[in-house]
């Protein structure tokens, strides 16, 4: 099941190092990339089919297009702001292998005549902003990064920017506000199709894991990405598994295997030989699947959407059958009430609301109607926000009421019961 | 130029810029759509979300804020689902407010009051003892209070001193329901207009410390006034109200809004110039401390007025109408007339925005009358008599201008709106009406012809009346347009517009 693209040089000892990096073909594609013209690599990752692994899966070849026909000073934003709950896989690239992400910045850059890469690494990332640091330093010193990239008269330079720790700022939008010294809001959507902006400029913002994706199509070729994985959701993807599990970690697979063998054979099975209640698929963010739903679950866009729920960052929770899914509820409520960025009246008062009832639910203070009144707010948040972090809440929220309402149920009963002694 | 389309909305047909935004064009069209973050001077910044419309195609419902006009698009601003959604979204800006309207100083003239009652009409579905609790009456400086509690983060204020005044005094700070809006912890608010956040705020959270608690919005009636503040000639709203047994008096100006001169906004300094209009109102005829009765000042007056020779001072504030009516005045007695104004100029009250260095409201209309400002020919001109008669020049009645100086040794009549030092003991003091009782016209510094309309009802003459009364002048500004200055202009005194005229 496992497939080593990005995840190649993971265990190899001290694979961060540029000497030991080379060794194992660092930097090789980049020899290859500076004798194709910057529109034949685009061309190539549109071929290939390559999707943003941030969480939403948009086609990264078509987002390359909007900012390369500018034709202006574009930037690329390499978003390392990982925050979403259960998600843990940009780090290993950070950590293991971080110079197979300045590569593939260095050929993006090539793609979309840009010179000037950001890497917005979350906050409390310090430790893996510091190795790519040392990377950073590293590769100038070598003369991969600097005013003449490997002698070709290429300027690239990258430049490590620390987040200040909100998950908003994950958002693309956020970020490029963020990055600009400005508070992480995000913006409103433009009308058209267009790139973000990041001071008045095009710029490209994409997940490290799919820039890490890029040496790969550009020395192995695009037929050769797509032989991995479904149609429509060609390649791998470092899938997380966290939680009640007896092997957890990061396992890069090819798109398209099923959840329920990635939990037996990969993971080792539940921990303590329990039963599996539920998994939440792709980060916090994404609709939680019961066990039955798990068995059927495909691990790619596609199947993941019909089945109700999304792929998202491929970072599962694993939840066993004595999860009290109430309390798993308040837990992803909590830290969305806390994440919130407080710009649109929806998500702003709708998070803080939602998890108040869930909070009322578990100290048995709970009203009959709060199930309904929960589903009526989740309503109201669904849809009517500037960005996508109230639709995922009222999706979370969503989730668990529809698969788990029993157990939301008996709490209020005990509530009533309370109430009546 | 912009291409008009036909846009469908709730069934009627409406022209529309094609590409406009399609909230304002609504309430171009006078479609009723709640809004907190929207504002003309501001843009759309998105976030309320409560101008939610249903346009047709579209799965979900759109903000008209940031919406462009399309030719033929169908909207739908209150069908019972998009009525729904705004009750719903307004029911949480609710959530954690105070409702605390009996005691709030906006109630009349609120939006989320408005709003409530237009459509919202709902039970609190939240406990009380679960709202969030933020600060109160917090005092942030330059004459405003905040109330976070009523806030709805609509960042109209915040937006306000970061794209317009530049001045970055305001943020949100905070995330989630804990967001709230501040000042840099320990700072006050330093811009010279700050003020207009006030009236930025469509609700309660910003107030005026100045306006708080004495009046209820709706007992009071606005004119529209123009700040004689300086010779940008700001456009304001006068809102006055008489109560039982007191005299009409002024509450607080609020911007109008002009495009062609001050946008939507005024400095604060002319804000709360409506003090000035209120303190100190004279009444009773005067004669060497005696009060004596209207009949005699005016005998005594058209006395001196044939008989002394007197020199005619006009205040370059007085409005067009009563300088022209002065000067038939001074032509009919074959007199000089001056409006040497040296102690209106103000250097440290400039910027290169609303506040103009004239603190005069109308000296381009003394120039355009060609009267004299010279400070040589009003001196000459006062070595050859020995009386003057000053209407309502404030310089020459303040002892602390050195303006004053000059009347040195001269007898002094004087028309005045307001009371100076000495003021009873002069040869004459006539009490006259101010300018936000009368109606007039004046030009300001950028050649823009305005009119103000009269406003207050106290029972003193006008400048025009009393002239009127003494030499059959005309007695209202239409007729001393139609008899002296529709010729000079080219047009009347009705044709000058909402936006003035350009000169």
């Amino acid at each position: 099941m496992i497939q080593k693209i990005v995840s190649k040089n993971f265990n190899i000892e001290n694979s961060h190092t540029l000497e030991v990096a080379k060794k194992n073909g660092a930097y090789q594609s980049i020899d290859r990339a500076f004798t194709l013209k910057p529109t034949d690599i685009e061309i190539e990752i549109s071929k290939s089919g390559l999707r943003g692994k941030g969480g939403g899966g948009a086609s990264a070849g078509a987002k390359w297009c909007l900012v390369s026909v500018t034709n202006e000073k574009s930037y690329l934003i390499v978003n390392a702001d990982e925050s979403e709950p259960g998600t843990f896989k940009d780090r290993q690239i950070m950590q293991y292998d971080p110079h197979l992400l300045i590569e593939g910045i260095i050929l993006t850059c090539y793609a979309i005549h840009s010179h000037d890469a950001y890497i917005y690494v979350r906050g409390e990332y310090k430790f893996f902003a510091d190795r790519l640091n040392e990377a950073i330093k590293e590769a100038y010193e070598d003369g991969i990064l600097g005013q003449n990239v490997k002698d070709f008269g290429y300027r690239m330079d990258i430049t490590v920017h620390r987040g200040a720790g909100a998950y908003i700022c994950g958002e693309k939008s956020a970020l490029v506000e963020s990055l600009e010294g400005n508070r992480g809001h995000p913006r409103l959507k433009p009308h058209e199709p267009s790139p973000e902006y990041y001071f008045g400029k095009p710029a490209l913002v994409n997940n490290v894991e799919t820039i890490a994706s890029v040496p790969f199509i550009i020395n192995e070729g695009a037929d050769a990405y797509k032989a991995f994985g479904t149609e429509k959701s060609p390649g791998t993807l470092l899938f997380g598994m966290s939680g009640h599990i007896n092997n957890p970690g990061i396992y890069e697979m090819a798109f398209g295997e099923s959840m329920q063998d990635f939990i037996d054979k990969i993971g080792g099975g539940i921990k303590n030989g329990k039963k599996l209640k539920a998994v939440i698929p792709g980060g916090a963010s994404t609709p939680v699947l019961n066990a039955e739903e798990v068995k059927l679950a495909k691990l790619d866009y596609e199947s993941m959407k019909e089945i109700g729920s999304a792929l998202g960052t491929g970072g599962m929770i694993i939840m066993d059958e004595d999860t009290c899914m109430v309390g798993a509820l308040k837990n992803l409520l909590s830290f969305y009430h806390h994440e919130s960025c407080g710009q649109c009246t929806p998500c702003r008062e709708g998070t803080a609301w939602v998890d108040g009832i869930i909070e009322n639910i578990l100290n048995n203070k709970g009203k009959e109607d709060d199930i309904d009144l929960l589903s009526d707010i989740s309503k109201t948040m669904n849809g009517k926000t500037i960005c996508v972090f109230a639709p995922a809440v009222s999706m979370v929220i969503d989730g668990f009421i529809l698969r788990f309402r029993n157990e939301f149920e008996t709490y209020i009963a005990k509530s009533k019961e309370a109430v009546d002694v | 130029m912009s291409e008009m389309v036909s846009i469908n909305v709730d069934g009627n047909r409406i022209q529309a810029d094609k590409g406009a935004l399609l909230l304002p064009t609504l309430l171009k069209n006078g479609i009723m759509v709640p809004h907190f973050c929207y504002h003309d001077a501001l843009g759309p910044d998105g976030n309320c979300r409560m101008c939610m419309v249903a346009i047709e195609g579209q799965k979900r419902p759109q903000i008209a804020c940031d919406t462009l006009v399309k030719k033929d698009m169908v909207v739908s601003t209150k069908n019972e689902s998009i009525n729904d959604v705004k009750r719903k979204i307004l029911e949480l800006e609710l959530l954690s407010h105070p409702v605390d309207c009996p005691i709030c100083d906006q109630a009349g003239e609120c939006s989320l009051q408005d709003y409530y009652m237009e459509f919202g009409l709902n039970e609190a579905r939240r406990p009380k003892e679960e709202k969030k609790l933020k600060n109160k009456k917090l005092d942030i400086g330059k004459n405003i209070i905040l109330d976070q509690e009523r806030c709805v983060l609509c960042a109209r204020c915040t937006r306000f001193t970061q794209e317009i005044t530049h001045t970055n005094e305001l943020a949100i700070i905070g995330r989630g329901n804990d967001a709230r809006v501040s000042t840099v912890p320990g700072q006050e608010m330093q811009t010279p207009y700050a003020m207009n956040i006030i009236d930025l705020c469509p609700v309660g959270a910003l107030t005026s410390k100045d306006f708080r608690f004495k009046q209820r919005v709706w007992f009071m009636h606005s004119s529209k006034g123009v700040c004689h503040g300086c010779a940008k000639g700001c456009n304001i709203y006068i809102d006055h109200n008489q109560e039982k047994y007191k005299s009409d008096t002024i509450f607080r100006y609020r911007p109008r809004i002009n495009n062609r001169v001050n946008g939507h906004f005024i400095c604060d300094e002319g804000r709360l110039s409506y003090k000035d209009e209120n303190n100190e109102r004279l009444s009773g005829f005067y004669q060497h401390n005696k009060l004596i009765s209207e009949e005699r000042a005016m005998t005594h007056l058209l006395h001196c007025l044939t008989t002394l020779h007197p020199l005619l001072i006009v205040s370059p504030s007085l409005s067009l109408e009563e300088l022209t009516v002065i000067q038939v005045l001074s032509q009919r007695f074959n007199l000089e007339v001056h409006a040497f104004a040296q102690g209106y100029q103000d250097e440290s009250f400039e910027d290169d925005w609303l506040r103009s260095k004239d603190r005069s409201s109308n000296l381009a209309s003394v120039k355009k009358l060609d009267i004299k400002t010279s400070k040589d020919a009003l001196i000459r001109a006062l070595e050859c008599t020995g009386l003057v008669i000053n209407f309502n020049h404030r310089s020459f009645l303040n002892t602390k201008l050195q303006d004053q100086a000059i009347l040195v040794n001269k007898k002094e009549i004087h028309f005045a709106s307001h009371s100076f030092d000495n003021c009873k003991h002069k040869e004459l003091l006539i009490p006259i009406s101010s300018y936000s009782e009368n109606e007039g016209t004046l030009i300001n510094e950028d050649g823009v012809l305005q009119r103000y309309e009269a406003g207050l009802c106290n029972e003193k003459k006008s400048l025009l009346q009393i002239l009127h009364e003494l030499i059959s002048t005309p007695a209202t500004p239409k007729e001393v347009w139609d008899k002296h200055l529709n010729e000079v202009f080219g047009f009347g005194y009705e044709d000058i517009g909402p936006e003035g005229k350009q000169l």
